[in-house]
Formats: structure tokens, C-alpha cells, sequence
């Protein structure tokens, strides 16, 4: 029989989570006060089948009066074992569990603290990564994950009313070594820190590079400032990527699997926050962590690989764009000279370097020189019109000054050797080689040997026809 | 355990386990058989056919034992249906006949059911055409108990010399249930009304004339291969006896009062309660999840069922309960209570303490959700 003894609300929450409301129709709400980083008291709301009810009513009776990280322990397995219903598939549970940990995770995002420190915080995406990351840590770690916005109307969007499957596969790994899993709703946030200002970027004429500001001022801040509030000091990622200490100041270097090195993408990242953070995969090669994952028997092993960017869905940007954006119209598309070749669908479609979709014939293949939206034009010239030599930097960061540096100007570009010209925020990149395509809201990262001591981001690129490298 | 779902079966009676006993043991014999083992067996069928004939008020020759309730339903169905031809069936007709019809290839006429879940006599009227190869009625609601007006509606056929089939499977278990006029069959089940599971019959003067659809060694007139369930005819016939002779009148009567009683004390409405209904039956809307209901209740130690069952991630309505006009959020409420004759006083009280106690909890716990 199902105790409804816990039915309710509190009363001005410490938390709250939702869940359900899906085809289904179940629909579960969780609100719990707390004392002292413990949980006082915890209620539940449930228009829910009887095995999504039990699992809230069993969910509630387990909760009150653990941390929140010892409620953090609490997940599907367990709920399904305790609450058992003829017919009840694990589907219906999670309902609950995924409202309950909503409530948790609301719960730090409001600003909860546990008491006690000395922990270790893993960041769980669900992929085989971090998977690895979790199995290798101590018994007292626990693990974050971020949920972030995805877009709905991407072809691998998950279901809006529950948890997405990534969350849930991270909470189970968790549960599975019986360490604490907590999930923090940053939806909101995200989508106005930094899918806003993709949009913005494109329409602005550049190609932002989302997830080097994602990784430099949102996600990884977050997770170090909640994983203090629950009493761990240093947080654990599944990147590619070293931290290596210079003359006392931590930078992020190269991992030691250049395929998969990630230092790009984490050049924005300040030392303060690199300074709590470690990376143990950043001396192991993909395939071995695969194999070691394997060796875990850790179902993620084969797990696709995930690169895209994440908010997609796995869907086209351009398409995204279309969804998101101001929609300004179609446009001329110019040679350097500005005789209209043909007609664009809106600027916010293409970046430098580009070819596909400019349905323009002309002697020799033209490439996307540059977008100017507030003419709403798009500029095309021949492939040696698009080398570059000399890259205006603005926000530009450098964390140890160096004239000479590596610049890498794309995640999946080589890096050249350049001079960094003037100071402050704004300077020149003078390269040694002209470079194809620098487009303009990319991050560069700026690398001495294999760390990365400086980054900016591209504000202009000037074209050089000679000695184009591609 | 408090057993308040008699509608879903009943415990096995007195009556029909003293008649069934000596069939199961020592008058083992095969029916078919010339021998005095076969004669013993042969002498209990012919006994346990002329009673439920004589209950029913048709000849035995028009009367044949079937392995239960649907089968006697998918036997008149895919037997009148055997050569094609239209249908007329009521929109609210269990799944032993409402399947078959699904599956038919020919056209089938739904007939609407009113607010109350009878049977809209003009509605049907209208449909039924002379030529049609059937028309399908039950004699009460298995959802909601309501009784469905079958004399007028066997008149009707009869007067379009249309085959009528009755299912009155949940009828027979509280309602007089009689062999009707023309050409018209009669489903029954054992088990609903005090008898085992896996015996039923096909009754009355339409069994004559009906194709068969299952062949075998020719028993039960062709219609229902088989070596027979001695035992399970003779509980059968003991059963439907006990439930429709004169002493049944009073203990329907007071079946419905103790129904009547629960329904005051609950304070919920029911479905089909301006009807005339199943003295035991009951179909209470709780207001929050039937199925959570029936779970508290059973942890109570109380067996009703839900009216609504969740399947494959979605609740769906009972489509009775849509055809009745009842929206899908009041349905999903739905808890089916229904009493036997052995139910007592005391029974009622418990099941309505504790309805009482799960409504009140599941309230405050619907209430928080949003």
C-alpha cells in the first residue's frame, strides 16, 4: 500500500522539481524545506499511475532526513526493487525519480550547501568519458550533471516532460557504484548565455563558436561553484585535454590523444576555475579509454561519439537558425566588386571558407569570402581570395604574455606559428603562413609549446592572395 | 480479504461444488463412451442440460455447454457470421463479442448507448434492417451493471426475422435471464455467478439453426468439439439454479440495498446510477486515479477493480465509459465495486473506511501537483 502520509506541498520550498505530464500522463511535483544542509522535510504531489505514486510516496519516506547528498543516492533501481507493482515498467518510475531529483537539484541550484568537504565532484554527460572518469574515482565522489537546453525541434531532442536519457543514464552509472548523483536544470540559463548570443553572432555576420564560451564562462564555472557548495573542492571531466602549472599558474595543454585533444575548446577557461578542475583522461588515448571502459563492463562503451555542437540535437544549424532567428530575408550574393551573382536565403546561413549553397556558376569555384548583414549581402570570391595572414583579435585574454605563439583559429584547423602584435584586448595576429577561411567569432587559442596561454576572438580577417595554405 | 469484484469472477459456490465433486472423481468417465463409466458421465450431462434448458426456458436440443463465456460468444458470432452478411452491436459490448466484430471483414453497425449506458432502443431500431446476419445486445454491462432492455429489443429482431445473440454473462450473475423468441442465442458463464472458470453454455432456439466454427468429434450438436466438462455442466447448471430461483429475489434485494448504502456513504457519483443496474454493481468515480485506488484498497485487503487500466504508457478510457459521454480525466476515476450475495454489512463498511481513507490521501496528493 502506498503511503500517502508524504502527499502534499511545503510550504515555501528549498526545492522543487516537476516531471511528467508526457504521453503518458503522469504527472509528479516534489518540495522539500531543509535544515542545516539536511533534508527537514519532503512532499509529494503525484496524478500518477500507482507504480509512479509508490515510487514518489517511497521516494519521500527514504528522503527525509538524509543530506541532500545522501538522498542524491536514491534512484530507479532502488525505487523499482522497493516499490514493486504487478505490471509496473521502470519507465513509470522514473517519472518520480526524475521529479525528485529535480527537486534536489533545485534545491543547490538555489543555493543549498552540505556540510563537510574534502569531496571529489565527476561531471557526468552519460557518454563513456565520463563514465571512465566515475568508475576511477574514490568512493566518496558523486556526480553532476548539467541539463542543459536542447532544442526541442532537433531530430534527437529529448522529451521535454522528463529527464533526458543522458541525465538518466549518468544518474544510473552513479547509483550503480552507490555514489550520490545530483542534476542541475541550467535550461534558462543556457539558452541566455550562450544559444542567444549564437543566434546573435550569426546575424552579426560571424561564426560564433559556442561551446569555447560555453566551456570558458558557463558550464565549467557552474559546475566548480555548486560542486563547493556540496563540499567538493576539485571536479573531474571526462576531457581530452592536460592542465600543466607555469610559473604557479595553471593552463590548459594538449591531451596526450591529439585526435581527440579538446585544449581548443577549453582555452577560454579561466585558471581560477582550471585551478579546481582535473582532466585524468588527458594522458589517455580514446581507444584506451574505450577499452578500459569496456573492461568496467560499462554499457557506454559503445556509445556514439557526440561532437556536434550540443543544443542542435543533432540537427543543422542552419535549420536552427531559421527556427531561432530574427529571420532577416534573402539577399544579394556579390563578387569582391559587388555585382549581385545570385540570390541568398539569409545570411545568417553561411560562414567564410563555405561552398555548399551558393548556387552561383562562374569560372572558377567560388567560396564565401565574408557575410555583411547589415547589408544582408554575402560576398564570394575565388579560392586564393580567401587566405589570410593577419587576424584582428578583440577579448583577447592572455593568461602568461607571450609575443610568440601557436595560433589555432579553428577546433579542427592546425595551429601556425604567429607574432602577437600590440596589447590590451585588442590585437593583430600577424601569421607565418596564410591560413583558409578565418572566420570571424571563432575563438583563437594561443599555444606555447602544448598550453594554451592566451585566447581571443576573431574579429577580422585581412585577405592575402599569396601563399594561401590549405 | 475483502472480495468486492464479483463482477470478475466469484467464489465457487456450495451448491455448484456439490454438484461438480462427484464428476471430478468418480463419474470420471467420457461421456461418449457406451460403457458404464461413459453412461455414469453421459447420465450427469443429460442431467445438468435439462436443467439449465428448464432455467432458461428452452430445450435441452437447444442447448450446448462451451468452454466458457467468450468462447459462447465467439461461437454465435463467427457462427452467424460464417457466410458474411451485416451486423447491428451495441457500442458497449464486451470484448468476447466487440472483438470478433472488430476483426469482421463485413460492415458492422455500432448502436449508441444513452448518458445512462442502456441501449437506445430507437437508435438500434433504426439500424436493424430485415436481411441483416445479426444483431449483438448484452443483457447487463460488465463496466457498469446497467441493464439493457433485451425483451424489446429480441421483439424487434424477431419481428425483422434478424438472429439475435445476448450476451449475459455479467446478467445471469443478479437479473432473470431467459431464453428469448426466434431465432436469438444466450451466452452464459459459470463462473460469474457462483460456478468454476472454464464452463459456459449457448442457449436457446437459435442454437439450431447456427454453423458451426470449430470442428471436432462432434459433441455438444457439432457446435463445440470436445470431450465434454462433465463436472463444470453440473456446477453450471447448480449455480445458474441457485441465482435464478425464487430464493434469489431476496437476496438480490438486499444485494442492492448494501450497493445502495456503499454508494451513499462514498459520496462520489456513479456511472449509469440513474439506470436500472446489477443489484451488486457499482461503478464509483472517484475523482483521482481508479488504479491508485484499487492499489490502496488491495494493500487494505480489499479486491475491486479499476475502471481504466494503463497500457503501454497511456491510460486509455473505457471505451464504455466514452460511449456513455464520460470525458477521459472522470473515466480514468473509475473504480468497479461489486457485491455477491455473501457480502455482508460489515464488508461494506471496511471497503467504505477505506475508500474513504485512499480518496482523502490521493487528493491531497493530486491537489499538490500543480
Amino acid at each position: 500500500m502506498i503511503d500517502l502520509g508524504r502527499a502534499g506541498a511545503v510550504d515555501r520550498p528549498d526545492g522543487e522539481g516537476r516531471a511528467g505530464g508526457g504521453a503518458c500522463d503522469d504527472r509528479i511535483r516534489f518540495t522539500l524545506a531543509l535544515e542545516a544542509g539536511r533534508i527537514a522535510a519532503i512532499r509529494f504531489g503525484a496524478d500518477a499511475c500507482p507504480a509512479a505514486t509508490a515510487a514518489a510516496a517511497w521516494l519521500a519516506g527514504e528522503a527525509e532526513g538524509r543530506s541532500l547528498l545522501g538522498a542524491a543516492r536514491l534512484g530507479s533501481q532502488a525505487a523499482h526493487a522497493a516499490c514493486w507493482i504487478a505490471g509496473a515498467r521502470l519507465g513509470c518510475i522514473e517519472v518520480a525519480v526524475d521529479a525528485f531529483h529535480a527537486a534536489l537539484g533545485d534545491a543547490v541550484v538555489r543555493g543549498a550547501r552540505v556540510p563537510g568537504g574534502g569531496r571529489l565532484a565527476v561531471a557526468m554527460s552519460g557518454g563513456v568519458d565520463s563514465a571512465v572518469a566515475l568508475a576511477e574515482a574514490p568512493g566518496d565522489a558523486f556526480g553532476i550533471t548539467l541539463r542543459l537546453w536542447i532544442d526541442p525541434l532537433a531530430p534527437d531532442a529529448e522529451r521535454a516532460c522528463c529527464a533526458p536519457g543522458s541525465v538518466r543514464r549518468a544518474r544510473d552509472l552513479c547509483h550503480a557504484r552507490g555514489l550520490p548523483h545530483v542534476s542541475l536544470d541550467l535550461r534558462d540559463a543556457f539558452r541566455t548565455r550562450i544559444v542567444a548570443p549564437f543566434v546573435a553572432g550569426y546575424e552579426a555576420g560571424e561564426t560564433p563558436n559556442p561551446c569555447t564560451s560555453c566551456n570558458g564562462s558557463f558550464r565549467l564555472h557552474e559546475l566548480v561553484t555548486v560542486a563547493e557548495r556540496l563540499g567538493a573542492d576539485r571536479v573531474r571531466t571526462g576531457h581530452y585535454a592536460r592542465i600543466v602549472e607555469i610559473d604557479g599558474v595553471p593552463l590548459v595543454a594538449r591531451g596526450e590523444d591529439r585526435e581527440k585533444d579538446q585544449s581548443y575548446m577549453l582555452a577560454r577557461v579561466p585558471p581560477d576555475v582550471l585551478a579546481r578542475l582535473e582532466f585524468p583522461l588527458g594522458r589517455r588515448t580514446k581507444p584506451e579509454v574505450r577499452a578500459r571502459a569496456a573492461s568496467l563492463g560499462l554499457a557506454a562503451a559503445g556509445a556514439r561519439e557526440s561532437q556536434e555542437v550540443c543544443f542542435l540535437g543533432g540537427g543543422d544549424y542552419r535549420s536552427f537558425l531559421h527556427r531561432y532567428g530574427s529571420g532577416a530575408g534573402d539577399g544579394a550574393i556579390e563578387d569582391e566588386a559587388g555585382r549581385e551573382l545570385g540570390r541568398h536565403a539569409g545570411v545568417a546561413g553561411f560562414t567564410p571558407g563555405q561552398r555548399r549553397g551558393i548556387g552561383v556558376s562562374a569560372a572558377e569555384p567560388l567560396y564565401v569570402l565574408r557575410t555583411e548583414p547589415d547589408r544582408n549581402a554575402i560576398v564570394v570570391a575565388p579560392l586564393r581570395r580567401l587566405g589570410t595572414r593577419s587576424v584582428a583579435l578583440r577579448d583577447v585574454v592572455m593568461h602568461r604574455e607571450r609575443r610568440r605563439v601557436e595560433a589555432k583559429l579553428r577546433y579542427r584547423s592546425p595551429a601556425v606559428a604567429a607574432t602577437l602584435l600590440g596589447d590590451g584586448e585588442k590585437r593583430t595576429l600577424a601569421l607565418e603562413r596564410a591560413l583558409f577561411a578565418v572566420a570571424p567569432g571563432q575563438t583563437a587559442a594561443l599555444y606555447e609549446g602544448d598550453a594554451v596561454v592566451g585566447c581571443g576572438t576573431i574579429a577580422r580577417a585581412v585577405p592575402d592572395d599569396d601563399g594561401l595554405v590549405l | 480479504m475483502i472480495y468486492l469484484d464479483h463482477a470478475a469472477t466469484t467464489p465457487l459456490s456450495e451448491v455448484a461444488w456439490r454438484a461438480m465433486e462427484p464428476y471430478l472423481r468418480e463419474r470420471f468417465g467420457n461421456p461418449s463412451e457406451p460403457h458404464a463409466a461413459g453412461r455414469a458421465a453421459r447420465a450427469g450431462l443429460d442431467e445438468a442440460r435439462v436443467s439449465v434448458a428448464a432455467t432458461l426456458g428452452c430445450a435441452p436440443a437447444e442447448l450446448v455447454f462451451t468452454g466458457g463465456g467468450s468462447e459462447a460468444d465467439n461461437l454465435a458470432v463467427l457462427g452467424r457470421l460464417r457466410d458474411g452478411g451485416r451486423v447491428v452491436a451495441s457500442a458497449i459490448e464486451h470484448p468476447a463479442v466487440r472483438e470478433p466484430l472488430r476483426a469482421y471483414r463485413g460492415e458492422v453497425a455500432w448502436a449508441p448507448v444513452g448518458a445512462d449506458g442502456v441501449i437506445d432502443l430507437v437508435a438500434l431500431g433504426a439500424l436493424v434492417r430485415p436481411g441483416d446476419a445479426l444483431c449483438c445486445v448484452m443483457a447487463a454491462n460488465n463496466v457498469t451493471g446497467a441493464l439493457q432492455p433485451v425483451d424489446a429489443i429480441a421483439e424487434l429482431c424477431a419481428e425483422r426475422d434478424v438472429p439475435l445473440h445476448v450476451d449475459a454473462v455479467q446478467a445471469a450473475s443478479g437479473s432473470d435471464v431467459r431464453a428469448l423468441p426466434g431465432r436469438a442465442t444466450l451466452a452464459l458463464a459459470a463462473h460469474k455467478l457462483g460456478g468454476p472458470k472454464g464452463v459456459g453454455a449457448l442457449a436457446g432456439p437459435g442454437v439450431r439453426d447456427l454453423p458451426a466454427v470449430v470442428l471436432g468429434g462432434g459433441q455438444e450438436h457439432g457446435l463445440r468439439p470436445g470431450t465434454e466438462n462433465v463436472a463444470g455442466a453440473a456446477a453450471l447448471a447448480a449455480a445458474l439454479h441457485e441465482r435464478q430461483g425464487p430464493e434469489a429475489v431476496a437476496e438480490r434485494r438486499a444485494r442492492a440495498a448494501r450497493r445502495d448504502r456503499l454508494e451513499q456513504a462514498v459520496g462520489v457519483p456513479s456511472a449509469a446510477h440513474s439506470a436500472a443496474r446489477l443489484p451488486g454493481h457499482a461503478l464509483l468515480l472517484a475523482g483521482v486515479r481508479g488504479d491508485v485506488v484499487v492499489h490502496q484498497l488491495d494493500g487494505a485487503g480489499i479486491c475491486v477493480a479499476a475502471g481504466s487500466a494503463c497500457a503501454a504508457g497511456s491510460t486509455e478510457p473505457s471505451y464504455v465509459l466514452s460511449a456513455m459521454g464520460i470525458d477521459a480525466a472522470a473515466a480514468r476515476g473509475a473504480v468497479r465495486v461489486t457485491l455477491g450475495p455473501e457480502t455482508t454489512d460489515a464488508d461494506v463498511d471496511a471497503f467504505v473506511a477505506a475508500f474513504t481513507g485512499a480518496r482523502t490521501g490521493l487528493l491531497r496528493a493530486v491537489g499538490s501537483v500543480a
